[in-house]
């Protein structure tokens, strides 16, 4: 070859070679990888439902009861599984806890898996597991790791254009810890297009759809000519191409399109018919499972509805585990299997990927660990004379429960198992979080070495890329 | 008589255009080098080349309508269809082989194109000829073989095409159409294939060697370290250094040079999953294309760089001040920059861009020094003004407003040093703020020698850089707080990257795994044991500055003794790396890209070597003066000329940059929300600042308010615009508008509801439409509106408009791009 053919062959390779080994300090990742991401796995599911049990649901007073010992003054602490009563399931010789009968009576539907296990990270924070559970990576990170919601976003876009891809219903962050929430609410590196959509009230959900309150649909129109024409006819016009104004134009059209979209109608709670409210209304958490409803059916990518964060409260249960807990229960079960059962019956359930998860579970005794065993947060006496000590209140991450509908999961089926007796750990088909994320990434088939270079470095939606999906949660098919 | 003359002619032009190829051949080989006009005329290849195919395919099709008649009505249109079918084939073919020599292609196919496409001139020039011959000259002895070549034209078109198409489009530009299953792969291209290896004898240039071993390095680090590497070495076998691999394992050699086929490494690496012997044993299946990236890779001779080869394999940018001589130029340019940019613009035969006008200027520098925009009154006078230093006047008046000027650099400041009011790590007592001191350090125009030093050496008020964030619990060791310094002050100051080191030997630069935890020790009370991806190793280091020949770190020292080492040397004039980290910042935040990019990549290649060198020394010999910079910056021609726009956000990083202008920015989302509350009414409120800086006597704030958005804490409305979540470093913002913005903007409370506000005002201060648009016009865009804008703004507002339609015309007008462009 000619020397010619050579230095431009060089020249090539260096402007190549230089933007791969790139990776800038951007959040902007995107732009320097072109999507090799794609997938070859069939999907089989389009949409996920993330049911997010915040400040850690105790296994053994829900979904994987032990040995029930009622409440009497004197009770041996250590004596303790399960505070509730057990009652069956649709499932042979599976067993809730009392107050679960709903989302007992649907089990036939879904996997319920048993072995959950959260990663060990000493001295317990709440927001410092929610952050790993929702983005697979222990914080603090060198760079903004992205949240499971935003990835998907990212590599699916969203499921109807006028509907946000990723949609966060329930979380506040004007109560405690909420930097730390912050900190995983939020796509990343990936950029903020791929951002959650905040929908903190989901009884005002409306208004984060709808225009400004006070203004009518003529004026909102009029408004969005106005703007058009201006700028048309303004002198920015004269300055060509630029990817600024570009975006700029793009993004305001998208907002209005969604605004004027007949789907956001979806966001209007008040349009469901009252019966099924009712069914949904056992407060905020079953209304935003009312919602992410109805957005599913209108076409949503990834919903997650949360309990809500926030310390001491919820879920969180430092004291009155017992009295608390009766509570929460009522709060999730009927909005849960009323959500599975509408879907189911629209249509949507076959291709939903409904998941319901907590950052840890909780136990009366262990903090942490059996064998690794943290700082205790909790003052728990020996012998229980009141009934506030009567609950699960200490921070448990060795067995923990989770569930699963639709979207190509077996139906009826359990996976895993924790031990009867104290410490009621995992014993049998331990999963963890990188499991978790690869199994709703391949339901959604995405590739499970999905990977962006942020900083010159890899970044992968799971550790190294490492994470392996179960497949025994799925249908054959 | 004219057809047979004109027919001579083509037989002459044929001859002549033999005649060049020979005289190109010549060329070609004998200068090595390219006339551009050789290539132009190569690259009308692709266009010519269609010319052929379709009259001869023409006459082909006319042939065969006549084939049943000897005097086919066609005739002469077939005649017309084969001669210049064919003259323009035997120009394609000329033309094809030019674009050949250009070298952009591959060989193989190329050389089968280059074949056939002779061959159908050929057959072209021959089927007239017989044609001319059969039916001009009625010998009818010519039919058969004229018909015969004409037969085999449209084969070999199609042929010839074939191969072109695959040149242009790619191997599987059809077949992907249908190959439904095709697994993707996540690793990087390769710019080059690493198909074909086994008996190709190209040698891989030098840049692709490196491209091809980083991606070797990565595969094997992270798939087959665990095992074979310095932790565990199974099998007797270590795959992480060339000397090792050639050694090895238990069982012999696993790599021999040139064929991969007799390796044992490859053929370990095919087998099927779930195979006895496949490696990796544990874990995946390498992926086809790591795969083919290893058979090449061993095919090629396994090539891996040397010691010594270093500054070939990563670029590594020296750290040695330079002061370059600056260069002739023109009388008209005075400031040293220029005289740079000239020589530059005209080595790339660039013409100058045009300044920019008076009233593009003042908005320009208004929101680049002080971030906000001036008023109208300020760009009139400043239009009027005669004075031929008018320009330079402005800049420095702007720089003395001290507290203006803090206010805006505190965001970028905030940005850089991950400083934050609100944030994770408080909750525990795990971070601390260090607003005070960067304000006042800023306000002061604290020289920048000071500034890092204070910065890495220090005092209460200023120790939160250094302190990173600290959560509560086990953190991986790569994050606890001396690596998060060691990461953050490298990458900040210093343009580098370790956060590859933290963890591991880098694959993207030389920096060991060693030299992080040296680095890092600096920061630390007691030397901190080497984890390697986490796993304690047992082993230790000294510290160490990155460069060991700027100074030592005394290692029995306490932590406040090296501290106040390394911030010595850090500033040390020697350490050219810090002030061309520093010039470079500045320069991408006024005129939107900087000399290198990214700009936390220092090694990489300036657009101007001698304007980065010259502009860092000047830096750096006149007090590490930062308003000194910023107005040497402002003052040139180069930051004054009319700004460019960029097509795609990503072109900003290209390598080839070619620098023609000043970059279009968009304001930052606290530039937006001052200009807002300013105009329009205070979005925030005084009570919720968060920094209530000691203003100067008789500061008087812009709009009249103080809480800018620089002193809140972030926001739904401030993050949407862009101002990151500071829980790591961040050196360029997301500048892109998003759907989330965009409701954000279009119906989120904050902002509507302050310009419900502000209507409310404004409806009783100028009560007449026109004065309003006048006004909003003037302030919000720093121009009269258009007598189109006019009536189309009234046509919304009426004579006296009412509260709901003037915060119309405000949400429009902030929105416009014209507004939030700094063009």
């Amino acid at each position: 070859m000619s020397k010619m053919s050579d230095r431009r062959k060089f020249l090539k390779t260096t402007s190549a070679a230089t933007i791969a080994a790139l990776g800038a300090s951007l959040p902007l990742a995107g732009f320097f990888n072109s999507p090799f991401n794609k997938s070859n796995i069939n999907s089989s599911a389009d949409t996920v439902i993330l049911l997010w049990m915040a400040g850690g649901m105790a296994h053994t007073e829900t979904f994987d009861p032990k040995k029930f010992t009622p409440y009497s003054p004197g009770l041996k602490s250590n004596d303790v599984l399960s505070t509730f009563n057990r009652v069956p399931t649709v499932l042979d010789d599976i067993y809730f806890s009392e107050g679960l009968e709903s989302i007992g009576s649907i089990m036939d539907k879904g996997t319920l898996i048993r072995s959950y296990v959260s990663a060990d990270m000493g001295h317990i924070l709440h927001s410092r597991h929610q952050y790993h559970w929702h983005t697979c990576y222990r914080p603090p990170q060198s760079v903004s790791a992205p949240h499971m919601g935003s990835w998907i976003a990212k590599e699916l876009g969203p499921k109807n254009p006028v509907i946000p891809a990723f949609i966060d219903i329930g979380q506040r962050f004007t109560l405690g810890e909420s930097e730390e929430l912050k900190a995983f609410h939020t796509a990343g590196f990936l950029g903020n297009e791929f951002g959650p959509f905040m929908i903190p009230d989901p009884t005002a959900g409306l208004d984060s759809v709808r225009p400004p309150v006070g203004m009518n649909e003529m004026r909102f129109e009029k408004r969005n000519q106005l703007y058009k024409e201006l700028m048309d006819k303004g002198v920015m016009g004269e300055y060509g191409s630029d990817y600024h104004k570009e975006s700029m134009k793009r993004s305001m059209e998208q907002a209005y399109m969604l605004l004027k979209s007949p789907e956001a109608a979806a966001f209007d709670l008040n349009k469901e018919p009252k019966e099924s409210y009712d069914i949904y209304n056992t407060g905020k958490f079953g209304l935003g499972c009312l919602m992410a409803k109805r957005l599913t059916q209108q076409g949503a990518r990834f919903i997650t509805v949360t309990t809500e964060y926030e310390p001491f409260k919820n879920w969180d249960t430092h004291e009155n585990g017992h009295t608390r807990l009766t509570d929460m229960k009522k709060q999730i079960d009927a909005p849960i299997a009323q959500l599975i059962k509408d879907l189911e019956k629209s249509g949507h359930l076959d291709r939903t990927l409904i998941v319901l998860a907590t950052e840890f579970s909780r136990d009366m005794m262990v903090e942490g660990r059996p064998e690794l065993k943290v700082l205790e947060q909790v003052k728990q006496p020996d012998i229980i004379n009141d009934i506030k000590f009567y609950g699960m209140h200490r921070h448990f991450t060795d067995g923990v429960s989770m569930l699963m509908f639709g979207g190509g999961i077996k139906k009826g089926s359990v996976y895993g198992k924790t031990a009867d007796e104290r410490p009621c750990k995992t014993i049998e088909n331990p999963i963890v979080i990188d499991q978790v994320h690869q199994s709703i990434y391949h339901a959604l088939g995405i590739h499970p070495e999905t990977k962006y270079i942020i900083e010159e470095r890899p970044f992968y939606t799971t550790p190294d890329g490492k994470g392996k999906a179960v497949m025994e949660l799925f249908q054959k098919s | 008589m004219l057809r047979r003359k004109l027919t001579w002619v083509a037989l002459i032009l044929m001859i002549f255009l033999l005649g060049s190829f020979m005289n190109i051949e010549l060329t070609v080989q004998n200068t090595h080098s390219s006339v551009w006009i050789w290539k132009l005329l190569g690259r009308l290849h692709p266009l010519v080349v269609h010319f052929p195919i379709v009259l001869l395919l023409f006459a082909a099709i006319f042939e065969l309508l006549g084939i049943k008649k000897a005097d086919s009505p066609f005739r002469h249109t077939i005649h017309i269809l084969l001669a210049t079918g064919a003259i323009s084939a035997i120009i394609s073919a000329f033309l094809g082989y030019i674009l050949s020599k250009d070298g952009e292609y591959g060989a193989d196919i190329l050389k089968i194109h280059l074949w056939t496409g002779f061959a159908t001139a050929g057959i072209g020039a021959a089927s007239w000829l017989l044609h001319w011959m059969a039916f001009q000259t009625k010998q009818e002895s010519f039919i058969l073989p004229y018909r015969l070549t004409l037969l085999l034209l449209p084969i070999s078109i199609i042929i010839t095409g074939h191969y072109g198409a695959t040149l242009t489009h790619g191997k599987d530009y059809l077949s992907s159409a249908f190959d439904l299953d095709k697994t993707s792969d996540p690793i990087k291209p390769l710019s080059f294939d690493v198909t074909n290896a086994k008996n190709d004898t190209t040698k891989l240039t030098t840049t692709q060697e490196v491209e091809l071993n980083v991606q070797v390095r990565t595969i094997l680090a992270h798939n087959c370290y665990k095992c074979h590497g310095p932790e565990k070495v199974k099998g007797d076998l270590r795959l992480d250094h060339i000397d090792l691999i050639m050694k090895g394992g238990e069982h012999g050699p696993v790599v021999v040079p040139g064929n991969a086929e007799e390796s044992e490494l490859y053929k370990r690496i095919i087998l099927p999953a779930g195979h006895e012997d496949i490696m990796p044993a544990k874990g995946k299946r390498l992926s086809e294309q790591e795969i083919k990236i290893i058979a090449f890779w061993i095919n090629k001779g396994a090539v891996w760089p040397r010691k010594g080869q270093a500054e070939n394999v990563f670029r590594v940018a020296s750290i040695v001040p330079r002061n370059p001589e600056l260069p002739s130029a023109p009388t008209s340019f005075v400031n040293p920059i220029d005289k740079w940019t000239n020589k530059y613009l005209t080595e790339k035969k660039i013409i100058w861009p045009k300044q920019a006008d008076d009233r593009t200027f003042i908005r320009r520098v208004y929101l680049d020094i002080i971030g906000l925009l001036p008023t109208p009154n300020e760009i009139e006078a400043f239009i009027s003004d005669k004075s031929p230093t008018k320009r330079d006047d402005l800049i420095k008046k702007l720089l003395d407003r001290n507290d203006d000027y803090a206010t805006h650099w505190l965001s970028f400041w905030n940005d850089l040093l991950r400083n934050d009011y609100t944030g994770t790590g408080y909750i525990t007592g795990g971070r601390y703020n260090i607003t005070n001191w960067l304000y006042t350090s800023i306000k002061t125009n604290k020289p920048y020698t000071e500034f890092v030093r204070q910065l890495i050496n220090p005092t209460k008020e200023s120790k939160g850089f250094i302190e990173g964030i600290k959560w509560r619990g086990e953190i991986n060791a790569s994050q606890r707080t001396e690596m998060q310094a060691a990461q953050n002050v490298a990458q900040v100051f210093l343009g580098l990257n370790l956060k590859c080191a933290s963890c591991h030997n880098s694959f993207i630069s030389d920096w060991k795994l060693k030299d992080a935890y040296a680095f890092a020790n600096i920061f630390a009370d007691s030397s901190l044991e080497i984890n390697r991806c986490d796993k304690p190793t047992g082993q230790f280091t000294r510290p160490a500055m990155l460069w060991k020949n700027l100074g030592t770190i005394d290692s029995a020292a306490t932590k406040k003794v090296k501290l106040e080492q390394l911030s010595s040397i850090m500033i040390k004039p020697e350490n050219g790396r810090l002030y061309r980290t520093l010039v470079n910042r500045i320069w991408k935040q006024m005129l939107g890209r900087g000399l290198v990019e990214p700009v936390d990549q220092m090694d990489n290649q300036p657009w101007s070597q001698d304007l980065l060198d010259w502009l860092s020394y000047d830096f750096q010999k006149n007090g590490s003066d930062l308003k000194r910079l910023i107005y040497l910056i402002a003052s040139s021609k180069t930051y004054q000329s009319v700004s460019v726009g960029m097509k795609e956000p990503n072109d900003i990083f290209q390598q080839d940059y070619t620098f023609k202008g000043i970059l279009r920015k968009r304001i930052s989302a606290e530039q937006f929300a001052d200009i807002a509350g300013a105009i329009i009414d205070p979005i925030f409120s005084d009570s919720i600042m968060k920094y209530k800086p000691t203003f100067d006597a008789g500061f008087i704030p812009y709009g009249g308010f103080y809480a800018r958005a620089a002193f809140v804490a972030n926001n739904p409305l401030l993050i949407s615009m862009g101002r990151p979540n500071r829980e790591n470093v961040a050196t360029s913002r997301e500048t892109q508008a998003t759907l989330l913005q965009a409701l954000e903007l279009t119906n989120g409370s904050t902002f509507n509801s302050m310009l419900k506000r502000g209507a409310l005002k404004w409806k009783l201060k100028y009560i007449q439409s026109e004065l309003i648009i006048q006004q909003l016009y003037n302030s919000a865009l720093g121009r009269a509106p258009s007598q189109k804008e006019k009536e189309i703004a009234k046509r919304m507002l009426g004579e006296i408009p009412n509260e709901d339609s003037i915060q119309d015309l405000f949400w429009a007008v902030m929105l416009l791009p014209e507004m939030q462009i700094v063009y």
